[in-house]
């Protein structure tokens, strides 16, 4: 069973390196494959998007969903963890309400309702990210943390374990998959709608979408389309790798899940 | 939801401790409405207004009475029981009643009569406030354990007596002269935005059903089927639509029974697809948990007392399957409303619509005019088909 | 030494221990026997400080429970529940050795007590050192408990139903394990159970509780003899109690000397109890064994008779004491 199990764990790292290397030769080679893109739009005066290079538009993207997922990490699980302590217990109902509550609103609205309040450009994007993309992260934290055995809690108390040994021996080492499924839908998430962060100025690989659209150029829409695609695939099949490791590592996350 | 109704309920203590929570709340509420804009002020659509404070917005006595209540709500909680929290409720409700006649007085102290043209903004502040007034009445609900019920009666009237004031009182604001410009547009908008929601999730249920009832009769399929929807799911939406542009652009040219059809790279042709597209993992994995989740001893019973299969699904399985199928379909139209406003950008109407040209014309109180009606009809589905689901759950079963 | 006087834990209104007095003496054994939620696991918590009492004292070697800071007094408290608590993403030996990490001991000193608390409780290390909790059977999950709170070596041991998720078998075998174990280490124990014949078989001293308060409390065959009120007696087995004590009592204490009469055809372990004898007199058809030591040699003679009036001699004797 455990050699199945590995050899499962290594068709995952392979799959999400297959759209890692897809993407690469994306970025790489789109500015290369001007025919290909002339036979799809013959009309038009350009068929490769030119405001910016490819590679420039993707780091960009990646880095407004790093520092978003960064932070929210940082204080999900943070916000997470003090409302199931002692002494934030008092708001645990009403930040579980909220971030259950906050799944309902749509991401577009969100984002559109930051730009009154933040303006455009780079910044309410970020922060519109990190808003929305802190639910799941926190929701996913307090479902991980309580569904911890009460009796191997109390069994950590009892054998003289500190709260601070609880916290991060046990409670965090089993809630971690939870936890980490709650990233997962928080980046994925993010990542299509830095995207749309396009029409509020963010310069990113939603703009060749945008541009496309608004000049009626498909070539343009389908290289923005194929690499944001691409980019999503290869994040999410890592992530898929990183929660294939952690259950391997934690056998008893059959209990858990 | 199974995560909140395994929490512990909050219990009334007696005497006991003050209520930190409404506390802390009613402080960043105070220093929200000192600290920041309550409104802004624009002599015309373009122009960024100019931001104004409480005390000019709605005077001294105002910011007070304000304050005041803001006061009462952290000073009830502080001595926790269900009569103050009962009064803390009361207090909430006055304070969102008041909002729009605040602005009314705002208005009245800061629009010129004279110019037609100026308008009032609503300023950082008031969103705040209404966000933390919304907390409270959530904190409030829990702590008195009422039903979900409560809040959507309370936020209904609230909702219709602030309608009532901007229909009457408050042509000033501008977001209401957003919407007095384009009032036509906006309720077409809302119809198309629901019709495209309705048919997507429409198809998705029809279609979603339809696999899980495959996935369970060909078991191999499951595994491909649900990598295929999950892979489907993965891609953002904005890159779906553009990546559904170009082929069905190339059909619509090149096949003119299609384009007949109504098949066209823009429009509501694959704002539906992928609608549908995203639509579909929700729903098979809700319909398929379900049928499956029915205890093999409940069906082995049903088996033994000689109900036909006929009987047994139309009387066990799909009674008992209902409540998570529900969720499905819940989860399922939340996710269409929003990602029906991006399919604005292709061209399929909507309420995204006001939400992109707002940005394109960086008029603020456009995209409001669509970002607020999204929210809202997201919050009133969330609402309405959980109660739904709630109620078919048989004796309260998970 | 644990000794509780005029202990209570109130919940809110409800009170789950009322004024119990209670003392363990080092190195014995002592059971807290009564129906479920009377009081008995929240009277075991209050000694480790899992849970804090309301009123009375609580004092441990000589020291209020206070003066001890409750982290470091946990660590020297050995601690095992029904469920196990075994952390499920630690293995075997990980988990085993918990305590000793905590206190800082190197890791030499640990691999050492992990391999010497396997030995001890018949867990092979090639075997289980590298397993997670959930590949073990129930038995040897509770076996990997019981090292557990056994790694620091503590002089307190605190068992809450431990063998209560068991299957009969297999808690009978761990039960005469536990016996022989602390019969070789003389830790003060506290075992909680609901099992009367588990208590009996264990304990030194036997704690009835009852709605939170303790109703008799007294050396198992004392409470046998002796059942201050029908709950005591109900509980302690009723019409089966004779037998009870019978278990409680070895042949060789009952025996008599090597009459001129050929012994018996049916032979009996000297160290068997008198339960056993009374078993095989009633299979066998006979009012008499002989009683044999290990190398089968028989050394004396059991009667019914005899076995019938020295119960009634002590019974007598118990009263006018």
């Amino acid at each position: 069973m455990k050699h199945s199990d590995q050899h499962a764990d290594r068709r995952l790292w392979i799959r999400s390196l297959l759209w890692g290397l897809l993407l690469v030769v994306c970025v790489m080679g789109i500015a290369h494959a001007e025919g290909l893109f002339r036979w799809l739009e013959p009309d038009a005066r350009q068929v490769i998007y030119q405001r910016a290079q490819f590679y420039e538009l993707l780091g960009r993207h990646l880095l407004v969903v790093g520092v978003a997922a960064l932070v929210t990490i940082l204080l999900g699980v943070g916000a997470g963890i003090a409302v199931t302590r002692k002494k934030g217990r008092d708001f645990l109902p009403l930040v579980a309400q909220l971030s259950s509550l906050g799944q309902t609103f749509p991401p577009v609205a969100v984002l559109a309702l930051a730009v009154p309040v933040l303006g455009f450009g780079t910044l309410p994007i970020i922060m519109a990210l990190m808003l929305y993309g802190l639910l799941p992260i926190v929701r996913n934290t307090l479902a991980g943390l309580h569904a911890v055995d009460e009796d191997i809690k109390m069994a950590s108390r009892a054998m003289g374990m500190t709260p601070l040994q609880t916290l991060y021996q046990v409670e965090l080492p089993l809630a971690a998959p939870v936890i980490l499924a709650g990233i997962r839908t928080s980046v994925t998430i993010n990542i299509a709608t830095a995207a749309l962060g396009a029409t509020v100025g963010a310069s990113n690989l939603g703009d060749p979408i945008i541009a496309g659209i608004i000049n009626g150029n498909m070539a343009y829409v389908v290289q923005g389309a194929l690499i944001i695609a691409l980019l999503a695939l290869t994040i999410d099949s890592l992530f898929e790798g990183l929660q294939g490791r952690l259950r391997q590592r934690l056998s008893s996350s059959q209990r858990l899940s | 939801m199974s995560l909140l109704d395994a929490l512990p309920t909050p219990k009334l203590r007696r005497g006991g401790c003050p209520n930190a929570v409404l506390a802390s709340l009613s402080i960043v509420m105070l220093a929200v409405i000192w600290g920041m804009d309550a409104v802004s002020v624009a002599p015309n659509r373009i122009v960024q207004g100019t931001g104004v404070d409480v005390l000019g917005a709605i005077g001294l006595p105002g910011a007070l009475l304000a304050s005041l209540l803001i006061l009462a709500i952290g000073g009830l909680a502080s001595q926790p029981s269900r009569t103050n929290y009962a009064a803390a409720m009361g207090v909430v409700v006055l304070l969102l009643a008041l909002m729009p006649f605040g602005l009314m007085v705002a208005s009245h102290f800061l629009i010129d009569p004279t110019l037609p043209q100026a308008r009032l903004g609503i300023g950082a502040s008031y969103w705040l406030i209404l966000f933390i007034l919304l907390l409270c009445l959530i904190e409030l609900r829990l702590r008195l354990a009422l039903t979900r019920l409560w809040p959507v009666l309370i936020l209904t009237g609230v909702g219709l007596l602030w309608w009532l004031c901007a229909s009457l009182w408050l042509d000033d604001l501008a977001l209401v002269q957003e919407f007095n410009a384009r009032d036509r547009q906006f309720i077409r908008a809302v119809g198309q935005h629901i019709v495209l929601v309705g048919v997507a999730v429409g198809i998705s249920i029809v279609l979603g059903v339809l696999l899980a009832m495959l996935m369970r009769r060909f078991r191999r399929l499951q595994k491909s089927a649900f990598a295929m929807l999950n892979f489907l799911q993965t891609i953002p939406s904005l890159a779906l639509f553009g990546l559904l542009l170009a082929p069905l652009a190339w059909l619509a040219a090149n096949v003119p029974v299609l384009a007949q059809l109504g098949v066209s790279g823009i429009g509501n042709t694959p704002a539906l697809i992928a609608l549908v597209a995203y639509s579909l993992l929700p729903i098979v994995r809700n319909t398929y948990i379900a049928l499956e989740q029915v205890s093999p001893d409940t069906l082995e019973a049903a088996t033994a007392m000689g109900m036909r299969r006929g009987q047994q699904f139309w009387q066990v399985r799909l009674p008992l399957a209902l409540p998570v199928l529900l969720e499905g379909v819940r989860i399922t139209t939340v996710q269409a409303i929003g990602l029906t406003a991006v399919a604005a950008l292709i061209g399929a109407g909507g309420l995204g619509t006001f939400i992109f040209q707002g940005l394109g014309q960086a008029a603020m109180d456009m995209v409001l005019l669509g970002a607020l009606p999204i929210l809202i009809l997201a919050l009133l589905v969330d609402a309405a088909l959980g109660a739904l689901a709630e109620a078919l759950r048989p004796g309260g079963i998970q | 030494m644990i000794e509780l006087s005029q202990v209570s834990k109130r919940f809110g209104d409800e009170t789950a221990v009322d004024d119990i007095n209670l003392k363990v003496a080092k190195g014995k054994f002592c059971a807290l026997v009564g129906t479920s939620g009377c009081g008995k696991s929240t009277t075991l918590r209050m000694i480790n400080r899992l849970i804090e009492r309301s009123s009375g004292d609580i004092i441990l070697d000589g020291q209020a429970l206070e003066a001890y800071d409750p982290v470091k007094l946990r660590r020297r408290i050995g601690y095992v529940i029904q469920s196990t608590g075994l952390f499920p993403h630690w293995t075997v030996a990980r988990n085993i050795g918990l305590v000793p990490r905590l206190l800082k001991w190197s890791a030499d000193d640990i691999q050492a007590r992990v391999d010497e608390l396997m030995a001890l409780l018949g867990l092979p290390i090639e075997e289980f050192a590298h397993k997670y909790p959930h590949q073990l059977s129930g038995g040897q999950a509770q076996r990997v408990g019981v090292a557990r709170a056994l790694a620091a070596d503590p002089d307190i041991l605190l068992m809450d139903e431990p063998f209560g998720a068991l299957d009969p078998i297999t808690r009978i075998k761990l039960q005469d394990e536990l016996a022989s174990l602390q019969s070789r280490l003389h830790k003060t124990v506290v075992f909680v159970t609901h099992d009367m014949d588990e208590a009996l078989k264990l304990a030194d001293h036997l704690v009835v509780m009852r709605d939170g308060r303790i109703v008799q409390q007294g050396t198992p065959l004392a409470l046998l003899q002796h059942p201050k009120d029908l709950f005591v007696e109900s509980l302690l087995g009723g019409l089966e109690r004779g037998l009870k004590q019978a278990a409680l009592t070895r042949v060789k204490d009952h025996m008599s000397s090597l009459g001129p009469t050929l012994p018996s055809q049916y032979r009996i372990s000297a160290d068997f109890s008198l339960r056993q004898a009374l078993s095989m007199m009633l299979r066998d058809h006979t009012d008499r064994l002989a009683v044999v030591d290990q190398h089968d040699v028989p050394i004396g003679e059991l009667s019914l008779r005899k076995i019938v009036k020295e119960a009634q001699l002590e019974k007598g004797s118990m009263r006018e004491a």
